[in-house]
């Protein structure tokens, strides 16, 4: 049975771990893949994560094969056929593994601890093991041979994404972290550099981490804000407007494009930015409303993240793991059958600003979501870089999901872990909003302020566009955002 | 009147042909003839004046009195007046034929010759020798004695050159006044004379109408004026950027050689065994229907195509699958086409756009230098598009976007600029502003072109190799 490496940690290394989070300058890059040159790297998984991550080291000059299972291979599945058609060479791990000098562990989190127990075997002495999430090791405890170095190159984004970037010529943000208790030849951070910049996440920004920072933020940001809030919200929203009488195919488009919309914004500049594309009035009603979300979700944003740092969160998905996954699929049948997921998108046209005119409450949730989660994140040790990137910068990429195919595309493209994480909020979250979404009519969701004209009261805005620059997610988010200044908009 | 030009060709002198002309003028319009030197729009304006030898095709509907302006025509009156000089073999000095004598030609209206004189401010002039006038005298002459001839149609070949700005402002007040009652063809050059009542224009090129606007056609307009710009500027093609050289190729290897190379989806061969090999310096042209496998061919040779790792592939001196990076290779390419205009959707302003030509992305991730800078703003003003350096490039029409394109694959000057059909989905006026601009680069830099099209109309000067693909029938 796993042991949670991180309680068996004493407090004052967990606290340094925690805030382990330092922003790279590109110059630290300059040796490019240097370190990896000469080397055979393998990856195992072809999923989107693990295809992207390949095609771009190859494309950078590595060199990159597959293993696979021997089954995935015999019968030609489509991990095998991704691999192959993309002119890589494919083997089982047998084959492969014993040749490699970087093993890339690139499945699904569930499958880590099988997946690493059958490849550490084969693994050549002093090779390089290589996460893109550090799951395994901080919850999980897995102890990996000693001759072993451990390291973990997390681009932040879906896989999609971080071969497109590559192709444009730029990358993903990414993290990368190296396991202090297995580094025997203190070369972890040169390869994790290498293989970072190899994947193109150096012209991005890279935060050097530590795998339980990693770990314990990513965690709570894609439960809580990044899809719990999103999915919670949507259903709320979609509800209220209905019960008010609003057509139904323009209430699930106002949602469904509702959330890339508004976080664009927030991807520019923040949520102040993000609020600012409202009138006046419209804005201290968001203000209002975020606050009043604040107090009540408070409490649900801290039981996520004690539940993550005492590995009761982990705990209990992996028992619901050795349940075959008897929790997480039936959560997302429900999911399908709700109301908001069986309307299709009306044929009408929303123009960009009215996402922000008519979606008032979207906005006040994405607000509190992004302050809440950021303000519990550093709260619990994680420094505020961290806090960052895990909440309001993955946001508007999440939205992206929800964009395509509503939220089983969103679910269908986060990991299981985040789902299953996502739906014990949104299940938490629900009934705790019951009351507050009593008060709330068409004026927030749905319709807009019917104003007379679009006076306020200037002491009062003067207060809430103080309070909305003074959050400390903001000053961060303008230092981090400043290190991508030309950060272009890809519609 | 309505007159009607179809399928005319008139040959002038075995110098110059205009050819296969349809044009349709009404009484109510007025009309511009515009193009590049040479290009035949002073052919096009005299033919209405009966110039030239008529070919094949009909002109119809030309009424009888048309007053004419042009150098040519000033040039043979000029002539007619210097051998009646000539004729004079007495000994005595000729005075030649005074200015008046000249005016009151033909029985025009003397009345209005006065007042025409008057304005054009030949008073004192009007009892020298027509011999003795300036160029710019003798052009008013001509002027009054066209305007002077009550005509029914008024044709002015660059009426406006040479002309003082008093005199020039009183012409065009005066030409507005006729607007109801004559309809006018002028030639001119410079958008910014051309006057307010002008409702089209004709676009000339190498002796055919290319295109006609209507004026109200904003867009068509503004693409006209940029075409012009392109097709008539001295500008030259910007240098490189001298302080971010491309590494030097050893000019004895090819720039491209696939040794039979496959390409294969799904189990189906598309590319079969194909040997090619492109030296430098020289221009190819790629054809093949759709499903040929053109674009795929492309993308091995750029290293787009995760098949170029299982394929025998030598590109700018790296055999592909040795370590290089794709960067190492697009460092020699220039490339545009449609996918890429597609991939291209960022509102980053034009400036930006052109400079990320240097670094090969979508998009500009690094602060550029003040000499890429300075270049990009001289092929934006190459493009006529100076005024809209910071415009998001999202916000462009997509033949500017094109054209766009076209500089930023090039401002790097690379040894091989792939042009993957580079007119699909342009309009007539777009595929001649892209056209030209293409044939700009192919006459001012060293890079050898590539260039992939199904149009054999869009023929570019100087290719001289040629690849077709076939496509290939599914295996059993």
């Amino acid at each position: 049975m796993s042991n949670n490496y991180f309680n068996t940690l004493p407090l004052r290394e967990q606290l340094e771990q925690l805030a382990k989070c330092r922003f790279m300058d590109i110059s630290e890059f300059s040796d490019g893949v240097e370190a990896l040159k000469g080397k055979k790297m393998v990856v195992i998984g072809c999923g989107a994560q693990g295809l992207a991550q390949g095609m771009n080291l190859r494309d950078s000059g590595c060199d990159v094969s597959y293993a696979l299972r021997e089954a995935a291979i015999a019968e030609k599945r489509q991990s095998w056929k991704s691999a192959t058609e993309n002119g890589f060479v494919v083997g089982t791990y047998e084959e492969l593994i014993p040749t490699a000098d970087v093993v890339l562990n690139l499945t699904p989190d569930k499958q880590h601890t099988p997946v690493v127990n059958a490849v550490m075997p084969l693994m050549k002495e002093g090779a390089c093991l290589s996460y893109s999430h550090g799951f395994n090791i901080v919850e999980e405890g897995m102890q990996i041979r000693d001759d072993l170095t451990v390291i973990m190159v997390a681009p932040k984004c879906p896989g999609s994404e971080v071969r497109n970037e590559y192709v444009r010529g730029f990358g993903v943000p990414t993290l990368i972290a190296v396991h202090e208790d297995n580094d025997p030849k203190g070369e972890g951070l040169a390869l994790a550099k290498a293989y970072a910049a190899g994947t193109g996440g150096h012209k991005a920004g890279v935060l050097m981490s530590s795998f339980i920072a990693e770990v314990k933020s990513d965690l709570m940001g894609e439960q809580t804000i990044l899809c719990g809030m999103l999915q919670t919200g949507s259903l709320l929203c979609f509800d209220k407007m209905i019960e008010k009488g609003i057509d139904a195919g323009y209430a699930s488009k106002l949602i469904q494009y509702g959330w890339e919309t508004i976080t664009e914004a927030l991807k520019y500049g923040g949520v102040t930015n993000m609020l600012d594309r409202l009138s006046n009035p419209a804005k201290i009603k968001a203000f209002d409303l975020a606050e009043e979300l604040k107090d009540i979700m408070r409490p649900l944003y801290n039981k996520h993240q004690d539940d993550i740092m005492n590995g009761t969160f982990s705990r209990v998905m992996m028992e619901d793991w050795a349940n075959d996954d008897k929790n997480l699929l039936g959560w997302r049948a429900e999911t399908a059958e709700t109301a908001f997921e069986k309307t299709p998108a009306g044929d009408v046209e929303i123009s960009e600003q009215e996402y922000f005119d008519n979606g008032i409450l979207m906005v006040a949730m994405v607000k509190a979501g992004v302050e809440l989660a950021f303000e519990t994140m550093t709260a619990a040790g994680i420094i505020a870089d961290s806090a960052y990137y895990e909440s309001l910068h993955e946001t508007p990429l999440i939205a992206n999901t929800i964009a395509r195919k509503k939220l089983y595309e969103m679910n269908a493209t986060i990991s299981d872990t985040a789902e299953y994480g996502c739906y014990l909020y949104n299940h938490a979250c629900l009934p705790l909003l019951q009351d507050f979404m009593k008060g709330i009519d068409t004026d927030v969701i749905g319709k807009g302020l019917d104003l007379e004209d679009n006076g306020v009261d200037n002491a009062r805005l003067i207060e809430v566009n103080a309070a909305l620059r003074a959050h400390p997610v903001e000053a961060i988010g303008t230092e981090l955002r400043g290190h991508m200044s030309d950060m272009k908009k890809i519609v | 009147m309505n007159i009607r030009l179809d399928n005319l060709t008139v040959n002038f002198d075995d110098r110059f042909q205009l050819d296969d002309i349809n044009w349709q003028l009404d009484d109510s319009q007025h009309w511009v003839i515009t193009g590049a030197n040479g290009s035949g729009k002073s052919a096009l304006a005299a033919v209405l004046a009966s110039a030239g030898e008529q070919v094949s095709g009909t002109i119809d509907g030309v009424p009888a009195r048309v007053g004419l302006v042009s150098f040519e025509a000033q040039a043979e009156l000029i002539e007619r007046e210097r051998k009646k000089d000539d004729a004079d073999i007495m000994d005595v000095i000729s005075e030649g034929t005074p200015v008046r004598e000249i005016l009151n030609e033909d029985g025009r209206n003397p009345e209005l010759v006065e007042q025409l004189v008057t304005m054009f401010k030949l008073d004192s002039l009007v009892d020298r020798s027509f011999r003795k006038l300036s160029t710019g005298e003798s052009r008013k002459v001509m002027l009054i004695r066209a305007l002077a001839s009550e005509p029914e149609l008024l044709v002015l070949d660059e009426p406006f050159d040479g002309l003082d700005a008093h005199t020039l402002e009183m012409l065009q007040q005066y030409l507005a006044g006729l607007v109801e009652t004559v309809p006018m063809v002028m030639v001119l050059n410079r958008f910014d004379e051309f006057p307010d009542f002008v409702t089209h224009i004709a676009y000339v090129d190498q002796g055919r109408l290319q295109l006609q606007v209507d004026r109200n056609d904003e867009q068509a307009y503004n693409e006209l004026y940029q075409l012009l710009h392109l097709k008539t500027t001295d500008l030259e093609v910007p240098a490189a950027d001298p302080e971010n050289d491309i590494p030097r190729l050893d000019p004895t290897q090819p720039l491209v050689r696939l040794n039979k190379i496959n390409i294969t989806y799904d189990g189906h061969r598309i590319i079969d065994s194909l040997d090619w090999t492109i030296e430098p310096n020289q221009h190819w042209q790629l054809s093949g229907p759709n499903g040929s496998g053109k674009t795929g061919l492309l993308s091995l040779i750029t290293g787009d195509h995760p098949q170029c790792y299982v394929n025998d592939i030598f590109v700018f001196g790296f055999q592909r699958g040795n370590g290089e990076s794709i960067w190492q290779i697009k460092q020699f390419i220039g490339y545009v086409s449609t996918a890429l205009q597609w991939e291209y959707k960022v509102g980053t302003g034009l400036r930006n756009v052109i400079i990320s030509g240097f670094y090969d992305s979508i998009g500009l991730y690094t602060k550029a230098t003040e000499k890429q800078k300075q270049i990009a703003d001289e092929w934006l003003k190459l493009l006529g598009m100076s005024d809209r350096a910071d415009t998001p490039f999202n916000k462009l029409s997509y033949g500017d976007q094109r054209l766009l394109l076209i500089a930023r694959a090039m401002v790097k000057h690379p040894p091989l600029l792939i042009l993957d059909e580079p007119c699909l989905g342009l309009d007539d006026m777009n595929r001649q502003l892209v056209l030209a601009l293409i044939e700009k680069i192919c006459a001012g830099t060293e890079t050898s072109v590539l260039y992939v099209n199904h149009h054999p109309e869009d023929q570019i000067k100087g290719i001289e190799n040629y690849l077709a693909l076939e496509k290939r029938t599914p295996e059993a």
